[in-house]
């Protein structure tokens, strides 16, 4: 009976994990193939891998875009971090009357979708771009503004912020810290899974971040990774083996930062403090 | 305290609302008020490095004008250009926007209403009698000529000689048919070959949409947003054909592009119906050389149909924003009078314009040993002068999104009357 049941199990594991994997395998195949034999469904490794790799750095600049994509997800998710948990711990540590009220809305503005918020934002980048060009249409700092922090991690950060034992502010306080010391080094130093946490998933929006960066940026040389992946897939005879090499290298930060992090990524998301 | 919450909700929605609406007020105020300063670069936006972004760089070293300007070409995908304006415009903040734009026609109508200042009119700029009627008729609004019209969309039939011939017929035999035609030899060759005629995708009624063109019709009427459904038999024969090749079982299922490519290039299938910038896609599986042929799209068989239509093709237009007499100049310079420039076209990347002139150059007139031997190029030509004018009008995608459901709703079975009253009924409140 027991060993039935297990058959079960991993039977019905394995096809979730082939269905979820069988993508990323046919990508990773789909780089070593021409593209004629990726639209025709061959699935076994070719051997035009280097070919498809000379052609991508032959055919788009995907190296500064990778170096504009890091400026902005580097820049954007320290910023997150920073903003994001010092109003979580905010929220949570200090006693104000109005607090509650301040942070539904906050909360109901992440009902708001994206698409919704684009056009006048459009506006307001349009209006300052002549004054502060650095923050104007078409500047990697348009990209980090108004995704440097959201109401999510706000959220996220307050939530666990709850698990966070007051007892060490009142502690650090007696010390004779100030409130930023408390902050900085009591706060900070044991919440470190929840920032890891954080980071991960702030370095992922940001990294995958389509629709702002696209409407926002207008020349080349600024464009992010998933833009110029965009634009390779945008043409009437695609070259498959070329676009899913750019993917391939589009993957490999994230998959990487969520490997380096990932031990702290599951404890942060279950709210532990250990420290 | 939840009342006051509430409250609060109420408050911020509302205030949020306002927001928009005041926002868009000024926004329609904002555009087309810039000057008319002279720039030293002007931005051209396209897509598809192989085609329209190659066409631009062919067409800055044509340039014969006297103007003294760079050129900055700029690639973005189809769809990326199209949220990229949307944004722009409707913010009303031309800051950002480009100078030039190609926009696909299906599409151009509905930019041109809903931004009707953000367009410079090129009606004193180019000669609209140079360029195939149905072109001038999707690129242009309210009595003034936007668009310069770029690549021909026309539409032929693609198909292997080798398996017509294995089914006992030859290119003769499926040159100016009916699809009625179409679907017999179809038949035929799936028995002789066990190949499929063609490919169909459920969710792309593209063969719908040419079929219906080979007799002047639209999914509007001729005002470009009352929806033409019901009661429309040209849609009415298009569906019934559509259905008659589901159920004939000769057409391969695909679900997208990549399939669709795939189907052929793999010799999955006999023949392709499509739009002619298909070409290079065809020509990809070079082991097919000479197993080609291009015949004129079959047609419906009704009385008026013509071997004529079209799929796609695309027009650039300038924006109303500083530099638009350089880019005016630019597009008047190249593409809309210089026929060297089109052979360039032909011969570089194979893209083929509507710039009626050209036809007579030398590179029309090249064999094509892919296509044995055909003059593919003078072929297509001639066919894109006699596809029928429509006005696409402003809902050709968002009535097609309609109408594949109910082509669902046919298939399995319901009467085609009662789905394509619904489908205008649809359409009606949807777009009102």
């Amino acid at each position: 009976m027991n060993s039935l049941k297990r058959i079960f199990i991993y039977t019905f594991l394995s096809v979730a994990a082939i269905v979820s994997i069988f993508p990323f395998l046919w990508m990773l195949t789909s780089i070593t193939n021409k593209s004629v034999d990726v639209t025709q469904g061959r699935l076994l490794p070719g051997t035009h891998l280097i070919e498809n790799l000379k052609t991508l750095f032959a055919t788009v600049d995907i190296v500064p875009a990778l170096i504009n994509s890091s400026i902005i997800a580097v820049i954007t998710t320290f910023l997150t971090l920073l903003l994001a948990s010092l109003a979580g711990y905010g929220f949570e540590i200090h006693r104000s009357k109005g607090k509650d009220i301040v942070f539904t809305i906050l909360l109901l503005s992440m009902m708001i979708p994206f698409a919704a918020i684009m056009i006048p934002l459009y506006r307001m980048f349009g209006s300052i771009s002549e004054t502060a060009p650095l923050i104007g249409i078409d500047s990697l700092g348009a990209v980090i503004l108004p995704t440097a922090t959201t109401a999510f991690f706000i959220f996220f950060f307050r939530q666990n912020t709850k698990m966070f034992p007051k007892d060490l502010v009142e502690a650090g306080r007696i010390d004779g810290l100030s409130e930023i010391g408390v902050f900085f080094r009591i706060y900070m130093p044991t919440m470190k899974t929840t920032y890891a946490a954080a980071a991960i998933i702030a370095f992922m929006n940001s990294w995958n971040n389509y629709l702002w960066p696209l409407v926002i940026l207008q020349s080349p040389e600024k464009r992010t990774i998933p833009l110029l992946i965009s634009n390779l897939g945008s043409s009437y005879s695609p070259d498959y083996g070329v676009i899913m090499s750019a993917i391939v290298i589009a993957t490999l930060p994230t998959a990487l930062v969520f490997f380096l992090m990932q031990k702290h990524f599951v404890a942060g998301m279950m709210g532990s403090v250990k420290g | 305290m939840k009342k006051f919450n509430l409250m609060f909700v109420a408050a911020a929605s509302m205030a949020a609302l306002a927001a928009c609406s005041s926002g868009d007020e000024e926004a329609s105020g904002g555009s087309g008020a810039e000057g008319s300063a002279d720039v030293d670069e002007i931005t051209a936006w396209a897509w598809d490095p192989a085609f329209n972004i190659a066409a631009l760089e062919n067409a800055k070293e044509a340039y014969n004008g006297d103007g003294d300007y760079e050129v900055n070409v700029i690639e973005n995908a189809q769809d990326d250009i199209i949220q990229k304006l949307n944004t722009g415009l409707s913010s009303g903040t031309t800051n950002g926007m480009p100078n030039i734009v190609l926009i696909e026609d299906y599409r151009a109508q509905s930019f041109l209403q809903a931004y009707p200042d953000a367009f410079h009119p090129l009606t004193d700029v180019i000669n609209a009698e140079d360029f195939a009627d149905y072109k001038i008729a999707t690129t242009s609004f309210d009595g003034e000529q936007y668009g310069l019209p770029f690549d021909s969309g026309v539409a032929a039939l693609y198909v292997r000689t080798d398996y017509l011939e294995e089914a006992g017929y030859s290119v003769e035999d499926v040159t100016d048919i009916t699809w009625q035609e179409y679907i017999e030899i179809g038949k035929d060759v799936k028995e002789a070959t066990g190949k499929n005629m063609l490919t169909l995708d459920p969710n792309d009624l593209a063969q719908v949409r040419m079929m219906i063109q080979t007799n002047g019709s639209w999914y509007v009427e001729e005002d470009g947003s009352t929806p033409n459904i019901a009661g429309n038999e040209t849609l009415e024969a298009g569906f019934e054909t559509y259905k008659e090749m589901m159920e004939a079982d000769i057409a391969k299922i695909v679900s997208d592009w990549s399939q669709f490519v795939g189907a052929f290039n793999s010799g999955d299938v006999a023949s392709v119906p499509t739009g002619n910038w298909i070409t290079p896609s065809v020509k990809q599986a070079a082991d097919q050389s000479g197993n080609w042929a291009v015949v004129p799209m079959p047609r419906l068989d009704m009385e008026g149909a013509v071997n004529a239509s079209n799929l796609g093709g695309s027009s650039w237009y300038v924006l109303n924003v500083d530099g638009k007499e350089q880019a005016a100049d630019f597009l008047l310079n190249t593409f809309g009078s210089n026929p060297d420039l089109y052979q360039t076209l032909v011969e570089d990347i194979g893209a083929l314009g509507t710039y009626s002139p050209a036809a007579e150059g030398d590179a029309y007139a090249v064999e094509d040993e892919f296509f044995g031997g055909q003059q593919l190029i003078t072929d297509l030509s001639t066919w894109t002068d006699e596809i029928p004018a429509v006005n696409y009008g402003l809902h050709t995608y968002a009535i097609e999104d309609i109408l594949v459901t109910g082509m669902q709703d046919y298939l399995n079975g319901a009467e085609l009357d009662t789905v394509l009253e619904n489908v205008q009924g649809q359409a009606e409140a949807q777009l009102k």
